[in-house]
């Protein structure tokens, strides 16, 4: 029986190999790169996993700058190319994503991850092979010594700069008498270091510096010590579904009627997952919020751009730091007119630019991308539609101080 | 019938048929980094399937013998500055350490004890390696195992080249082939194999069960602390993942889809799962559930693994 469904799967097989032997046959010799092949970006995030609607945003982002590069007559000709890889949120997966991209796709430019440990995987391997990687989650790591080299660019903030910006605005105005509660890991760690830098010169007491494993889903053990302290403020260190459950927590204790919850990093697509009730009053950091471009011009583009492309929706904040990333290489290759590593490098460094969010400019010494951090509330009223999540608060100005310092981080200059 | 002669024929030779396999094997995969990849799992399955296949234990803490041999591998390098060379000693090294001490405290538990105390035993060096951060990195990995070049005889190989690499790593695989056949072929091998099909016959025959089976355990952890080292060494870093649980898992599963008990299985295992994931992933997010699929259509319609089934023949 299974005879007579032979033939004609055979023949695609034969189809396929023949047309993939022809592949390997045009693609083995050396033949010199013509000007007119494609600049291929490599864009590893991670497409399936807890961050995949993150992820998938960054990938719609990236397509955007890279549509736009290509519809102003790209470079000299030459049209720019997204490979988006899953790098499954893991950093193993993530640099063989990455050795695949350099060594079978030959991209000239690295951009992408979603995770402090994937994008030092990932820049390890680029560095190594001398390609330029442009990072886009949060970590501090990268802009030092000894992960990072001198193709390695920082398109996102570090959590030195979102816990210090948050900081600085939520003891100057809820109070000194601060709880942290953090997730038991590196992100956690680095969070509580930032607030509490920031906070050292306001005279912060810290009352108590709780932590929870990953994962935890239970909170109440916890709940009524933070309570018991009347803490002014509980910053709460953790992501995405820790975070959700642990505000929701605070929210059934009661904390929120004597504390402000704060946190470093609030995410629109988790504020959109968890509801308005859970959030309410809430304040956190952010790198970008759609809600600006009502004083920001490039925003106002940017979103104008984003809601023609995709169905009238709005941008997410990791989503636009894909856009920004991308969009900064492209520009990078234009003004260096090539895509030679050493050239966009140069080019880079210094760059002053308004892609999405006000002026940035990518620090000489560690090519951190020093710029704007917009604090907002979490709104559960007077919402104007299923979008407007956030109401912005203040806007911490792009400013170098808000950085390590260069020495800090183990910089010459 | 004339298929089992063939076998029989062929058996001796099966190290070099299989590092035959492996020196044109690169030519026919899309790209190099996923051959390098599939070699390196293919000898952390045939570790595990050292223990498993050929001596019946099933163990859930393999994770723990190539995590540990990647973390010592990446740790001289990175923290001593030590050459390659040690790196990769000191990876087999450990892996056959950390083998030794959950081995001498699992050793004399058996069936699903044996797989929950070894899961434990490899959690608790993962918890270890999560906070020893000056050391491992913690979450955030162990990065900067960059061996660019290495001088061999004068010879100087610049292993960053996908090729090159490739061939540095199938070095390693291959040697680890011939000790492995030579370990089936010598009398501690039918030893294994005895006390797998029956204990209680191998203890009336005289054989030390406990000890054999410490043994085959440390073996186990050589094959796989070797692979760990050429991972770090290949990846450039020692993710923290390594460790996790979910490496043990990986390592059952690429055998049993290649066939447990089989010298080749393994690599065909770990071949057919990393490839379908490369090639699904590329064009579904849901790959998962595909390569689930199959699995399951494996495990039911395969039970010796592909390559098992494939030496078996039809006939049984």
């Amino acid at each position: 029986m299974a005879e007579s469904f032979t033939p004609p799967i055979r023949l695609t097989r034969r189809h396929l190999l023949g047309a993939s032997l022809t592949g390997i046959v045009l693609s083995r010799p050396a033949i010199p790169r013509a000007q007119e092949s494609p600049i291929r970006i490599g864009f590893p995030v991670p497409l399936t996993g807890p961050y995949a609607t993150e992820a998938q945003d960054q990938v719609r982002c990236a397509q955007l700058a890279v549509d736009e590069f290509n519809a102003s007559g790209g470079l000299n000709g030459r049209r720019a190319e997204l490979l988006a890889r899953d790098d499954k949120l893991n950093p193993g997966e993530a640099a063989t994503r990455t050795l695949e991209l350099i060594e079978k796709d030959k991209v000239d430019f690295i951009v992408g991850s979603l995770s402090a440990s994937v994008q030092l995987a990932v820049n390890n391997v680029a560095r190594q092979r001398n390609v330029i990687y442009n990072s886009i989650s949060q970590s501090d790591q990268i802009d030092a010594l000894p992960d990072w080299s001198r193709t390695t660019f920082h398109e996102a903030m570090t959590p030195h700069m979102t816990a210090g910006a948050v900081g600085r605005y939520a003891f100057g105005k809820y109070g000194k008498r601060v709880v942290f509660l953090s997730a038991d890991y590196a992100y956690g760690a680095e969070m509580v270091a930032g607030f509490k830098a920031a906070g050292a010169p306001l005279g912060i007491e810290v009352l108590a510096e709780l932590k929870h494993p990953l994962g935890t889903t239970d909170f109440s053990t916890l709940m009524p010590r933070i309570a018991a302290l009347k803490p002014d403020i509980l910053c709460l260190c953790n992501f995405g579904r820790d975070q959700q459950i642990a505000v929701k927590q605070a929210t059934d204790f009661g904390l929120k009627r004597t504390t402000r919850i704060v946190i470093p990093v609030i995410l629109y697509t988790a504020r959109l997952a968890a509801g308005p009730q859970a959030y309410e009053g809430v304040v956190g950091g952010t790198s970008y919020y759609w809600g600006i471009e009502s004083s920001v011009p490039s925003a106002k583009a940017f979103n104008d751009r984003y809601r023609h492309a995709y169905d009238g929706k709005v941008p997410s904040d990791y989503g636009a730091l894909g856009y920004a990333g991308v969009r900064a290489v492209l520009a990078g290759a234009a003004r260096a007119g090539t895509t030679a590593t050493d050239k966009v490098v140069a080019a880079l460094e210094g760059m002053k630019y308004d892609f999405y969010k006000g002026a940035e400019t990518y620090r000489a010494c560690d090519h951190q991308a020093v710029q704007s951090l917009f604090i907002v509330e979490s709104k559960s009223k007077d919402m104007s539609g299923p979008a407007d999540v956030f109401s912005v608060l203040a806007t911490d100005p792009a400013n170098e101080a808000s950085l390590l310092s260069c020495s800090a981080e183990g910089h010459a200059s | 019938m004339r298929r089992d002669a063939w076998i029989a024929r062929l058996t001796p030779h099966r190290a070099a048929l299989a590092s035959l396999f492996l020196l044109v094997f690169p030519l026919f995969m899309p790209f190099k980094a996923i051959a390098v990849n599939i070699l390196i799992q293919g000898l952390f399955a045939l570790g595990f399937n050292l223990l498993y296949g050929y001596l019946g234990l099933l163990s859930f803490g393999h994770a723990a013998l190539l995590g540990g041999g990647a973390y010592a591998c990446g740790i001289v390098i990175v923290r001593f500055g030590m050459p390659w060379w040690i790196g990769i000693a000191s990876g087999t090294l450990a892996g056959m350490l950390v083998a030794a001490a959950i081995g001498a405290l699992a050793i004399r538990t058996r069936g699903i004890y044996f797989a929950m105390v070894t899961l434990a035993l490899a959690q608790c060096l993962y918890f270890v390696a999560y906070q020893a951060v000056d050391w491992t990195g913690g979450e955030n990995g162990l990065r900067g195992v960059n061996v660019a070049g290495i001088s061999l005889l004068g010879v100087h190989l610049d292993i960053v080249r996908p090729l090159v690499r490739y061939y540095f790593v199938a070095a390693f695989v291959i040697a680890a082939l011939f000790v492995l056949s030579r370990i089936l072929a010598s009398p501690f091998g039918a030893a294994m194999e005895a006390i797998r099909e029956n204990e209680t016959r191998a203890r009336a025959c005289g054989y030390d069960i406990a000890a054999s089976r410490w043994l085959a355990f440390v073996l186990s952890g050589g094959f796989c602390g070797l692979a760990g080292a050429l991972q770090a060494i290949h990846l450039g870093i020692v993710p923290v993942e390594t460790l996790y649980y979910t490496t043990s898992g990986l390592a059952v599963m690429m055998t049993l889809l290649g066939g447990m008990g089989t010298f080749f299985g393994p690599f065909i295992g770990a071949g057919v799962f990393l490839l379908l994931e490369e090639v699904v992933s590329l064009w579904t997010v849901h790959w998962q559930l595909l390569v689930g699929a199959v699995f399951v259509a494996c495990v039911l319609f395969f039970p010796r693994g592909l390559w098992g089934t494939l030496l078996a023949g039809h006939a049984r």
